[in-house]
């Protein structure tokens, strides 16, 4: 039973490094890496971009200036960095922890394929997955409290 | 267009928030870039609100948003008085050393006025009036951040305490929990002052009741801070009362709700007895009142005794009084019930107890529309949420104002407020703000006051947040805070003149 718990401090430990370098990964040559498609909420395709195996969604948006926040820059406590993924690339990837559970139970518009975009590393077999941002204003005016008249 | 000459009255994170979003939204490239001027006003002297004043100290990361707010405040678009208090009355809680500018010397300076400073005082318990032991859990916060309003008030006398109920089950209420049950050699290495770490040190508490009204479903707090009480290093939660972890039947629970009873169920990590000190959540509670001190009882510690009323809850959820009642031996109460807004600030709606606004717009008390006048974060919501949903907000605001302001580039879909009127006007609109202003003046209650360095910009701030982050270094901590006093020696300001 050791062997999970390495292996989760091990990503932990990743992570924490990538989340001191945001916006500093580097971009694989053209043709080799892994490919990425970043939509927006409405489904329409922002970018596709390519990144190297480990890059994580949130400093892979941040580097091609895809508006995806990071409020806690990777440190897994907002869920500012909320990504929709397509189903199949979502079951290839492990069950998300506790924390990560405990801000996704915050995040905006969340579905059952939802993640942090911080806590998601790009392996070869990821190529050609697909996040989509949630929409990122509320329909206030639906929501809106009506004014109360004196 | 007209530019945006806009001033904001608070600089937490909901002005942040807007402001970026202004600013990103003009950009170089943007024909309306030099049309924004963003003037930030704070009562207190350091920027950012909550993120410094609020965030429980051992949650370091969720301060990382300010590194996005200190690019916001290098655009030379955007600059902030700190030290400034916008009134229109005298407030009810003024801020020591703080500068007071009336409402109406500031509007005729600007076109555009946002109302962002939050919910700042704490709402009371009607049975629990405050005393010197039984105290709201913002003075807790205010003390434990040094906060300016607490400076020159004494610490709370830890060293006798024994027990501590904490009424309401928010994230505020688990935070200051967290902050008695922690180690204070866990918690040094964090932003906890000196002062303030004295004091834990010196702590009595072996006992802490976290007291709601209403049973687990209805709880405020999230699933990250009853997760980290769970595992808290030297405390253990008493079980909870099956009966009261029980799920009405036919009730679909929510993700989180689901994920807040597993963790219920399963209890602490450190199971009770031994030497921990303990936990007690208290479900289907409600205070009724707080016995004075009897002085001759064998246990000089628990000093008072709380009363109790139990619940059950209505089909609609309610709290309803089962007729039980039973008490409880103390020697402090918490009161975490939330918090609303200054009631002396411009447009508020004293049954909201925030400003009125509908859609980021605000409204006045005969229902019209206030042109160019906006309300973000807890200042037009109230106090909830979690920072992703203050910046949501903010986001949706900067739009509106955008959108109001260069509808040509701004269009906002789903604008029910504009598509009710033809043409998409906003209708009959009452005028406050200047309809034109000098893009870069200041009111000169402003400048008189930073001329004798008693007001602070944010090239200040900047130096003090390095200079703390020093100072914490040499302790082996994240930073060490300062106080207005602190930071006034340390700018060159002292005796009020530079």
């Amino acid at each position: 039973m050791l062997s999970p718990a390495v292996d989760s401090i091990r990503r932990r430990s990743i992570h924490l490094t990538a989340a001191c370098q945001h916006g500093d990964i580097t971009r694989p040559a053209p043709g080799t890496g892994i490919k990425l498609h970043f939509k927006d909420s409405k489904g329409n395709l922002i970018k596709t971009v390519e990144a190297n195996e480990g890059d994580d969604v949130l400093s892979i948006a941040h580097e091609h200036d895809i508006d995806l926040e990071g409020a806690c820059e990777g440190s897994v406590a907002c869920s500012t960095c909320h990504v929709i993924l397509d189903p199949n690339s979502y079951d290839l990837l492990p069950e998300p922890e506790d924390d990560e559970n405990d801000m996704l139970d915050m995040a905006f518009g969340l579905t059952d394929t939802s993640r942090l975009g911080c806590q998601v590393q790009l392996t070869r077999e990821l190529d050609g997955m697909t996040a989509t941002l949630p929409s990122a204003t509320r329909n206030m005016f639906v929501d809106g409290k009506k004014p109360t008249h004196h | 267009m007209p530019p945006i000459k806009l001033a904001i009255i608070g600089a937490g994170p909901s002005s942040f928030y807007v402001a970026s979003r202004l600013l990103a939204s003009l950009p170089p490239s943007s024909p309306h870039h030099s049309a924004l001027r963003i003037h930030m006003y704070d009562r207190l002297w350091a920027p950012h609100g909550l993120v410094r004043y609020g965030v429980a100290p051992d949650h370091p990361e969720v301060k990382n948003c300010t590194h996005k707010f200190d690019d916001a405040a290098s655009d030379l678009r955007l600059q902030f008085f700190g030290n400034v208090n916008i009134i229109t009355t005298p407030p009810i809680a003024p801020v020591p050393g703080s500068v007071m500018l009336p409402l109406k010397s500031l509007i005729s300076h600007y076109t555009h006025l946002l109302l962002s400073s939050g919910c700042t005082l704490p709402t009371l318990h009607p049975a629990l009036p405050p005393s010197d032991d039984c105290v709201s859990a913002l003075s807790l916060v205010h003390w434990y951040t040094q906060h300016p309003s607490v400076v020159h008030k004494p610490p709370p006398p830890l060293e006798k305490y024994k027990h501590v109920s904490i009424i309401g089950q928010g994230n505020v209420s688990l935070d200051v929990a967290r902050m008695l049950l922690t180690p204070p050699s866990t918690l040094e290495k964090y932003d906890v002052p000196e002062s303030v770490l004295e004091v834990l040190r010196r702590s009595s508490i072996k006992h802490v009741s976290i007291l709601g009204r209403r049973g687990p479903l209805q709880a405020a707090f999230t699933t990250k801070e009853l997760r980290e009480m769970m595992n808290l290093e030297d405390s253990s939660m008493v079980p909870i009362d099956h009966t009261h972890l029980a799920i009405p039947e036919g009730t679909k629970l929510t993700r989180q709700q689901s994920r807040t009873m597993q963790l219920l169920q399963k209890g602490s990590k450190n199971k009770p007895g031994l030497d921990f000190q303990d936990l007690v959540v208290g479900l289907l509670r409600s205070p009724t009142g707080l016995a004075p001190p009897l002085s001759s009882l064998a246990s000089p510690s628990l000093p008072y005794t709380l009363s109790l009323a139990h619940n059950e809850l209505s089909p609609e959820m309610r709290a309803i009084p089962t007729g039980e009642t039973s008490t409880l031996r103390t020697s402090m109460v918490v009161t975490a019930l939330g918090h609303q807004a200054e009631p002396t600030i411009p447009w508020y709606d004293p049954s909201l107890r925030h400003v009125r606004a509908v859609g980021s717009r605000v409204v006045n008390e005969t229902g019209h529309t206030m042109k160019n006048v906006y309300a973000s974060g807890w200042a037009a919501m109230g106090a909830r949420g979690v920072l992703v949903s203050t910046m949501i907000d903010a986001y949706g605001v900067a739009d509106t104002m955008l959108a109001d302001s260069f509808p040509e580039q701004f269009y906002k879909e789903g604008d029910a407020l504009r598509s009710a009127t033809d043409g998409g006007s906003l209708g009959d609109l009452s005028e406050v703000m200047a309809k034109e202003a000098d893009l870069d003046s200041v009111p000169e209650e402003v400048l008189d006051a930073k001329a004798t360095g008693n007001v602070t910009d944010y090239n200040d701030w900047r130096m003090i947040d390095q200079e703390e982050v020093r100072r914490g270094e040499k302790l082996g901590k994240e930073r060490e805070r300062m106080n207005w006093e602190d930071a006034k020696a340390f700018l060159g300001r002292m005796g009020g003149s530079l």
